[in-house]
């Protein structure tokens, strides 16, 4: 009896201590698996930093999530003298959100900065130093002037590091408390910032691309993805930006939510030691490759949600060739190709990867299945990601295969290739290929984008030939949603802008 | 009890100095910080990462670091966090509330469970209830922490949504993980009382005061409890340590905005200074609670105190 009673008691406790789930009209509550700590575009190059800054800040350029550069603080660009001059007309009558008007000395403020001693000190600087200088022509025109070519520039000038800011408020405040209280020209006013918990915003009722239809949007900081899971299945979250892989059909299944799956920035490949052993014979490397049924890999342990390459990129890679078709599976060609190479069956090669990484853990696995079937013994080495990243990889100490993920929000082939081939790079600790460095130099040096991409797509073709890798697959994007939040234009890279999104 | 109280405090610091040299010893051991904070950027050169390493003070030798963050420490200048430049000091002053009322409110489930339980068990030794309640114990004890928080989640949040899964939206969001933590630090207490129990309830004073012809009740909370009290204090006290320990584990499922939680993430993300602010103040709370334990001895057992 007194246990009953003690129950009762404490469900009606508990009844009363619930508030409803709900969500104020209009609040848009999105999670985002880090905390970047600041928020001065200058300051970090993380995917989370990029999840939030096109709601508070605008650059000159923007683009769409189709990855279409359109107008944004400028309304148009053009190359002058012979490309060593990138002219911008700027947009009228925007201000900052305190206030401050944005014209050609906020332009020229932002980019002194980005490239002076203070960005010097971060990340961004070096994505930028084509960029000499800025020089004011009058008050809606502004000069980049340019000391070297730079095919990525517009891009870049789309996003993090370029983002335009306000002098006079940095300036009066200093860098610290700008990092802490950010004021851009973007569709969001900064609220409120809880370092690790939260980041508020309301909307910017005189934003120049249109007024914002939520009243507020919410970024809470939840890194575990299962946690984000749940929370968007209690209904106390509107967009999850990680979810667990395995979770993805049992949000589906819930009438509220619901999954969005896109091609995303993220490629995959088994590099491969070409100094180490039997890996020196591309024959060999070549066989390996088609030992691997990559196909099931992806619609069994990745249910679906990547898709297969042929290149170390993902599809919506400027340089990605669509004609270009990864090696096929085929395991008696690979078995044959593997003797008359001279491999004797049971020949142990080693596959490093990153050890926290539980779905990549269960594809290694496959790996090693898949050639235990032509007669190669893999042994499989964990490795706590850091340790693989800052000294197994770079100091070319890895075994004969490596895992290697990849992918930036450029979703230009450029930024993979010359990291991974250009000699003595970091993510290059094997090869020193003539050919490659000048491929890389040329397509790097060249305004010209039709030529760019024959020169990118050659790229991929060659190291294809050379089988400098096993190319896996490129990991789609996927957000878990509750339907209903709506018009979120969802970007493959994760940089959000929700202009149009509503909350019914 | 001054001069064994000076030698334990003397002990403390020398806990506290050697965690922190071995923790930011550790850490730099482990990755480069300048390579996690660009972890976005396209091209990153050597060059940019040499410059992040000096803009975050990395490129000075080790000891000359380790001296630095000592001296500002004592000085309640914990430096600031790599991930954006906050001071580390105010992430763990907001962070140390959320895990002391975790970690209090926890351990006080836990203790208005388990001595009831336990004495009930020890009473009825050998009888049906005891078996059911060891038996009970044995199951919570099987539990690992992280799997029993996602269960609770599973069925207070998302079956029945009674409660938030994670965050914090005010006292409402101290029932899951507090649950959590008291089920698992229940389960040993439990068997703990009950041992202890057994142990004083042979003793001859008891049987003198039941047959003075006391209340059963007086017998057991106040003659037998009490004498029970310092070896139950004494786990209790070392305890702590591990429920710290635990608790990063379920901080981090319940994305609980404290201490553990700070840690994890700084694991991750390789930020130093809020990983070694972190543990130098977990490592001073656990001596602190220790050293307290001695002095609540004294409390407890007028034999210590008047030796």
């Amino acid at each position: 009896m007194k246990l009953k009673t003690l129950l009762a008691t404490t469900s009606l406790v508990l009844t009363c201590l619930v508030t409803p789930v709900t969500h104020a009209a209009g609040t848009l509550t999105v999670a985002l698996h880090q905390d970047p700590g600041n928020w001065d575009p200058i300051a970090t190059f993380l995917v989370a930093w990029g999840a939030v800054g096109s709601q508070v800040f605008d650059g000159l350029i923007m683009r769409t999530p189709d990855m279409k550069l359109v107008p944004g603080l400028a309304t148009k660009w053009e190359f002058l003298d012979k490309n060593t001059r990138l002219r911008f007309t700027l947009r009228q009558n925007v201000n900052f959100h305190n206030g401050e008007p944005f014209d050609a000395e906020a332009v020229k403020f932002t980019f002194d900065r980005l490239l002076g001693e203070e960005g010097k000190k971060g990340p961004q600087q070096s994505n930028y130093n084509a960029i000499e200088k800025v020089v004011i022509v009058n008050a809606t025109t502004v000069d980049f002037i340019l000391k070297s070519p730079d095919p990525v520039l517009l891009t870049k000038l789309s996003g993090y590091g370029a983002m335009i800011v306000p002098p006079k408020y940095i300036k009066e405040k200093g860098s610290q408390f700008f990092g802490m209280n950010p004021v851009g020209t973007g569709p969001f006013k900064f609220t409120e910032y809880k370092p690790k918990i939260s980041l508020s915003f309301e909307r910017n009722s005189s934003y120049w691309g249109g007024v914002p239809k939520l009243d507020q949007l919410v970024y809470r900081f939840i890194s575990e993805p299962a946690t984000q899971a749940a929370e968007l299945q209690s209904g106390r979250l509107d967009v999850a930006n990680q979810v667990p892989l395995a979770m993805i059909e049992i949000l589906k299944k819930d009438p509220k939510l619901t999954v969005a799956s896109m091609d995303g920035p993220v490629a995959l490949a088994l590099r491969y030691n070409t100094q180490r052993g039997i890996m020196k014979d591309r024959e060999v490397r070549k066989a390996l490759t088609m030992a691997v049924d990559r196909e099931t890999i992806i619609k069994v342990i990745l249910l679906g949600h990547a898709k297969p390459i042929a290149s170390f990129q993902g599809l919506l890679s400027f340089g990605n060739d669509p004609t270009l078709k990864p090696l096929p599976f085929n395991p008696a060609l690979a078995k044959t190709m593997l003797q008359k190479a001279g491999v004797k069956p049971g020949t142990q090669i080693q596959l490093d990867f990153r050890g926290p990484d539980s779905n990549f853990r269960e594809v290694a696995q496959a790996v090693a299945g898949y050639l235990q079937a032509v007669g190669i013994t893999v042994s499989l080495k964990p490795y706590e990601t850091n340790v693989l990243l800052n000294d197994i990889i770079p100091n070319g100490k890895t075994g004969e295969m490596w895992q290697n993920a990849w992918g930036g929000w450029t979703f230009d082939y450029d930024n993979t290739a010359y990291a991974m081939y250009y000699t003595k790079q970091r993510w290059n600790p094997f090869d020193d290929d003539a050919k490659l460095n000048a491929l890389l130099h040329t397509q790097r040096n060249t305004w010209d984008q039709a030529v760019r991409k024959t020169t990118l797509q050659e790229i991929s073709r060659y190291v294809a030939d050379q089988a400098l890798e096993m190319p896996l697959y490129s990991l789609n994007t996927t957000y878990g949603l509750n339907k209903r939040a709506q018009n979120l234009a969802l970007p493959a890279d994760g940089r959000f802008r929700f202009v149009d999104a509503t909350v019914e | 009890m001054s001069g064994f109280l000076i030698k334990r405090l003397l002990q403390a610091i020398f806990v506290v100095l050697v965690v922190t040299l071995l923790v930011s010893y550790a850490v730099r051991l482990s990755g480069d910080p300048a390579l996690m904070l660009s972890q976005g950027a396209g091209s990153v050169t050597e060059e940019d990462l040499q410059n992040i390493r000096i803009g975050l003070g990395l490129d000075r030798p080790f000891l000359v670091q380790y001296s630095d963050f000592l001296a500002s420490a004592l000085q309640g200048n914990l430096g600031l966090s790599f991930l954006g430049g906050t001071p580390v000091a105010r992430l763990i002053g907001d962070a140390l509330p959320a895990t002391l009322a975790l970690a209090f409110v926890s351990l006080l489930l836990s203790i208005v469970v388990s001595v009831p339980l336990g004495i009930k068990a020890a009473v009825n030794k050998g009888k049906g209830i005891d078996q059911f309640i060891r038996i009970i114990s044995l199951v919570g004890l099987s539990f690992p922490n992280f799997w029993l928080a996602i269960m609770l989640v599973l069925l207070l949040s998302i079956t029945f949504p009674l409660l938030p899964p994670s965050g914090w939206d005010g006292a409402i969001s101290l029932v899951l993980p507090a649950l959590t933590m008291a089920i698992i630090l229940s389960a040993t207490n439990v068997r703990l009382v009950r041992t202890a129990m057994l142990e004083t309830l042979s003793a001859q004073y008891i049987m003198v005061a039941r047959s003075k012809g006391l209340k059963e009740r007086v017998v057991l909370y106040k003659h037998a409890l009490r004498n029970c009290a310092i070896p139950l204090i004494t786990y209790i006290g070392l305890q702590f340590g591990n429920l710290m320990g635990g608790l990063v584990v379920v901080e981090k499922v319940f994305n609980w905005p404290g201490l553990g939680t700070l840690a994890f993430d700084a694991i991750a993300s390789r930020d130093y200074p809020v990983l070694q602010g972190t543990v130098t103040v977990l490592a001073v709370i656990i001596v602190a609670v220790n050293l307290l334990v001695d002095i609540a001895y004294g409390l407890v057992d007028p034999r210590i105190r008047n030796k």
